[in-house]
């Protein structure tokens, strides 16, 4: 089974330390020039086409890059302000709070280390000065960091769309009511929890906070509504969707540039420096050409780079890998052989998860999904899976794979942030593991969840086999 | 690792700043592309045609430009479950097999990437299928300059061009060796970065290729707040 040997070298290789998109790569060419008539100059096309042929893939860079600006440390800070002064006052409310300020920043990044890292930072700091102890803080924070890539726009989603031809807008809906789901839940398992060991809770500090907090944190929040609307329109009013997804995800990070330059004014020209208070428009004028140049956009545009890089070339070597599968035809393989094995729907949706909940722990979500989405996909439309479905559970499953011991993703972010062993994180994040599992067992098998808004906005979808 | 690399020699910090500009110029060229496209087809009802094109060929500039630099800065994403807890004498072993493979790789790609582009640029092809054994022989068909790309149309200061790479015949669009030479250039750039990591590694002055994850510098920052007391 040459499958079987090529998937063994990838992994072997990635555990000797290679970087993953090599991994991939090279295993990848070696099977091609070993089995097959393809060569060396149709590879590298490959590796090209990646990104100059796939406009799909193209909204990544502008997604990263929008969250890159939204990143700065004030943006994380008012919404994690807007988030105490909502659920504050609940038991356990500052927990509750650090799960809501996941959800609204995952809106903004895509991207569950980063969440993390800009979430979790302060409120675990916070968590703890309250009286909360520091694994709880930690515990809270891996799991709800998570939702990163389940609540839109996610770059997962994009990659999924991508790699299997379905509509980004349809996967960016189909995340909405799961990630909401998720967060909820998360939110009431730690309620019960506070409510049993007596938590801490904060004060309701007034409406009057809650509207102040919130006319602060709005401008970052619009960015959700300008990627939405821009994507759907808006149904009921009859106004038709602007912009396709590519173009959605460069308003947006145009978007957050003049927010994060001009109206936050954390970075740039206007920002506070050398003891120099924020200064604005009026007194700067000239402000509005140099912003352009100014060194942080400059760092900004730079480190969105850098990570749209390496998450690309894992992409474009998993596309190599995706060749070889295709080449080999190994999923239509695979599908008769589960076909005529009897194996039913549920048994292939609990190979999918396994899959990739192993999968999750090693790869880059967006890599894993290029390579495993044309292996099951086939298969899940011969089963009668819809393709939404498969991606939202796809999704979900890597989400969990990431805070799964021995070594999610999460955890090890998580650990660096709280500044405790990796162990310890593992067994504060558990309970809260337990309930991402029961809402895994949820997506899997009640597709409704994921496939109703879509349906029900977008109309049926249409299945090309 | 630091974002910043810290360069020693002026050469090594004038190559680290043309990389990390062109990195952040590219990027911010194919945003405001797309942005103005958007601009023109609400505002003005109209748009640039070439503009879509444009912006994928930046795309594939940025990446495979960059990804050299991210061998330099040690940014590529990989496992470190195994690595991390070996002990330094296995661990360098290791990395010495992992930067081989890496070496393999963009040597190989290199093969092709010429091949592929080769002849766009009127230039032979290597043979072989492996490694290049030597040049082919110029055929008819192997003079492919004339080839175009759909849409972007050919800047008017290139014209002097023609005659080298057209046999003097006018160039509607943007000849495909243009945008396509970036796929040698980076990939042999690659492999340069690759062989430099490899003579890190060799003499000791690392140990891993890779980090973790993308946030690894952005938990360095924030490690101090949290840390165990």
């Amino acid at each position: 089974m040459e499958v079987a040997i090529l998937f063994l070298l990838v992994v072997a290789l990635m555990l000797l330390g290679v970087p993953i998109a090599v991994s991939l790569g090279f295993s990848s060419v070696l099977f091609l020039l070993v089995l097959s008539e393809t060569s060396l100059a149709s590879i590298a096309q490959t590796l090209f086409q990646a990104m100059a042929g796939h406009a799909t893939l193209l909204a990544i860079p502008f997604f990263i890059l929008a969250s890159s600006f939204m990143s700065t440390g004030g943006v994380a800070q008012r919404i994690i302000r807007f988030s105490i002064a909502c659920v504050g006052h609940f038991r356990g409310g500052l927990a509750i709070a650090g799960v809501f300020a996941c959800m609204m920043f995952a809106a903004l990044s895509g991207s569950s280390p980063a969440t993390v890292v800009a979430i979790g930072s302060i409120v675990i700091a916070a968590m703890r000065q309250a009286g909360y102890t520091r694994d709880f803080a930690a515990g809270v924070i891996a799991n709800a960091g998570t939702l990163g890539i389940l609540i839109p726009p996610s770059i997962v989603m994009v990659v999924y769309a991508a790699a299997t031809d379905v509509s980004v807008g349809r996967m960016f809906l189909a995340g909405v009511i799961p990630g909401l789901m998720a967060g909820f839940m998360l939110m009431i398992a730690i309620f019960v929890l506070a409510k049993l060991r007596n938590m801490p809770k904060g004060e309701f500090q007034g409406w009057r906070e809650v509207y102040e907090s919130f006319s602060d944190a709005i401008w970052g929040l619009l960015l959700i509504v300008i990627i939405m609307v821009g994507i759907y329109g808006i149904p009921p009013l009859g106004i038709k969707a602007l912009f396709t997804p590519t173009e959605a995800a460069a308003v947006a990070a145009v978007y957050a540039f003049i927010v994060a330059t001009f109206v936050y004014r954390d970075m740039g020209p206007l920002a506070e420096r050398d003891g120099k208070p924020k200064s604005n428009l009026l007194k700067k004028p000239q402000a509005l050409v140099t912003a352009f140049f100014h060194r942080d956009t400059r760092h900004t545009l730079f480190e969105a780079g850098k990570l749209t890089i390496t998450l690309m070339f894992i992409i474009a070597n998993a596309l190599i890998l995706k060749h070889v599968l295709t080449d080999e035809q190994i999923p239509q393989q695979i599908a008769s052989a589960m076909l005529s094995a009897g194996f039913g729907k549920i048994v292939f949706l609990i190979v999918v998860n396994v899959i990739l909940l192993i999968g999750g722990q090693f790869m880059e979500p967006s890599g894993l999904i290029v390579i495993v989405a044309p292996l099951v996909f086939p298969i899940a439309i011969e089963l009668g899976v819809d393709p939404i479905h498969l991606g939202i559970i796809m999704v979900v499953n890597m989400e969990i794979g990431m805070i799964t011991p021995p070594v999610g993703l999460n955890l090890f972010v998580t650990s660096g942030v709280a500044g405790m062993p990796m162990m310890r994180v593992v067994k504060a994040a558990l309970p809260f593991l337990g309930v991402l599992f029961v809402f895994l067992i949820l997506i899997t098998y009640v597709p409704f969840l994921s496939t109703w808004l879509p349906t029900s906005l977008m109309g049926p979808e249409i299945i090309t086999k | 690792m630091s974002s910043h690399h810290h360069a020693r020699s002026g050469l090594a910090a004038w190559v680290n700043g043309f990389e990390e500009t062109a990195i952040a110029v590219l990027l911010g060229l194919m945003t405001v592309i797309t942005f103005v496209n958007v601009i023109l087809r609400y505002a003005f009802n109209s748009g640039l045609i070439w503009g879509l094109e444009a912006v994928t060929f930046l795309f594939a500039w940025l990446v495979l430009f960059g990804i050299s630099y991210a061998v330099k800065v040690t940014a590529h994403l990989g496992v470190d479950a195994l690595t991390s807890i070996m002990a330094p004498g296995a661990r360098r072993l290791v990395a010495t097999v992992a930067v081989a493979v890496c070496i393999g790789y963009a040597a190989l790609l290199l093969k092709g990437a010429w091949d592929y582009w080769a002849n766009f640029a009127n230039l032979p092809q290597t043979t072989g299928r492996w490694f290049p054994t030597g040049f082919e022989e110029m055929r008819r068909t192997s003079y492919r300059g004339w080839y175009e790309v759909v849409d972007i149309p050919f800047p008017e200061w290139l014209r002097w061009i023609e005659p080298l790479m057209n046999e003097g015949e006018h160039y509607e669009k943007l000849p495909r060796f243009i945008p396509y030479a970036i796929l040698p250039f980076g990939i042999a750039l690659l492999l340069f970065r690759f062989l430099q990591a490899g003579w890190a590694i060799a003499t000791g002055q690392s140990d891993s290729l890779i980090v973790s994850h993308e946030a690894e510098e952005a938990v360095e920052d924030v490690r101090h707040l949290n840390a165990e007391d």
